[in-house]
């Protein structure tokens, strides 16, 4: 189906659009608000915006690791977000390294937050994935076509354990 | 198609092919789905229904959408073929897997094809359900892990 013309008019029907944007069952994007201000596709100058989602995923990792060490039996729910999320950190990494060392972050060490004395729960690490997830489906808008595919997969991969570790 | 600088135009013809090719696996999964409810346990008939449900919804505004751009929207086959023979609860679940596989891959094109935010939008909330959908059919089918690590990459 590729060759076929499928425009008879460059304008798309706004209301419609967004019909579709909000018929689709909600709760992946509900959480945006910076959509609007973003111009897709346009570098920036700074760190590069990947960076961020890189470190949450590693701490992702590092607090499901703890979650285990915590409770061994829950590695059936906890040990696949572990695996996951070092997963994530590991693509994110190259597709930062792939635009170069110009773009390293410029605030080394910025993000690890300080960890509760007591031991983490699955709750702690929902709630860790939603604010993960949320903080990808904010960029979405905004990237370019080579890195919204990852970026989009990491959130809807977050979005989906965070579903299961609040189901019972 | 180029769209000139400053034009306010945000769907071209390469993000209508995306759609049409996400519109296609919506039929696709809609047909599957039809077909297994009949060899499904009642619990797992129930969530089958409710995801054929959902595809339904989906189809429908993908169409809508389509046609508001003046693209005619791509037909249902009349079958479709399936990896394996449906013969049994397993393979049933296995089928609604591959279905929900494909329509994850196709959503994420769509989200790579499209420079429209609102689109953008619409494709992460199709991609971010569908995850959920795929993923209690994997576990439902012992597949592991049951929640795709990367939902919709080739």
């Amino acid at each position: 189906m590729g060759a076929r013309s499928v425009m008879r008019d460059g304008a798309l029907s706004r209301r419609r659009l967004l019909g579709l944007a909000l018929l689709v069952p909600a709760g992946a994007a509900a959480g945006g608000g910076s959509l609007s201000a973003c111009t897709v596709g346009t570098p920036r100058s700074g760190p590069d915006p990947l960076t961020a989602l890189a470190e949450k995923a590693r701490s992702d990792a590092a607090l499901a690791a703890a979650v285990l060490a915590a409770a061994p039996d829950l590695a059936d729910r906890v040990e696949p977000v572990r695996a996951a999320r070092a997963e994530h950190a590991a693509a994110l990494d190259a597709e930062i390294a792939r635009l170069g060392p110009s773009r390293a972050p410029s605030v080394p060490g910025a993000t690890a937050s300080p960890r509760a004395a007591t031991a983490p729960t699955p709750a702690t690490l929902k709630d860790a994935l939603d604010g993960s997830a949320r903080e990808a489906q904010d960029l979405v808008g905004g990237l370019p076509a080579r890195r919204v595919g990852l970026v989009g997969s990491v959130a809807a991969c977050c979005t989906a354990y965070a579903s299961m570790l609040a189901a019972p | 198609m180029t769209t000139p600088p400053g034009a306010t135009s945000s769907v071209d013809a390469v993000a209508a092919d995306a759609l049409q090719n996400a519109l296609a696996t919506e039929h696709a999964a809609l047909w599957v789905y039809s077909l297994i409810i009949a060899f499904l346990p009642a619990g797992q008939a129930t969530r089958a229904r409710a995801d054929l449900e959902a595809h339904r919804m989906l189809r429908g505004q993908v169409e809508q959408t389509l046609t508001d751009i003046g693209a005619r929207p791509v037909s249902a086959q009349p079958a479709y073929a399936t990896p394996q023979p449906v013969t049994d609860a397993r393979s049933a679940g296995n089928v609604a897997v591959t279905a929900e596989t494909d329509a994850l891959r196709a959503w994420r094109a769509v989200l790579e094809h499209t420079a429209d935010v609102l689109l953008r939008k619409a494709a992460l909330q199709a991609l971010t359900e569908g995850t959920l959908r795929c993923a209690r059919w994997r576990t439902t089918t012992d597949q592991s892990p049951a929640i795709p690590t990367f939902p919709g990459a080739p």
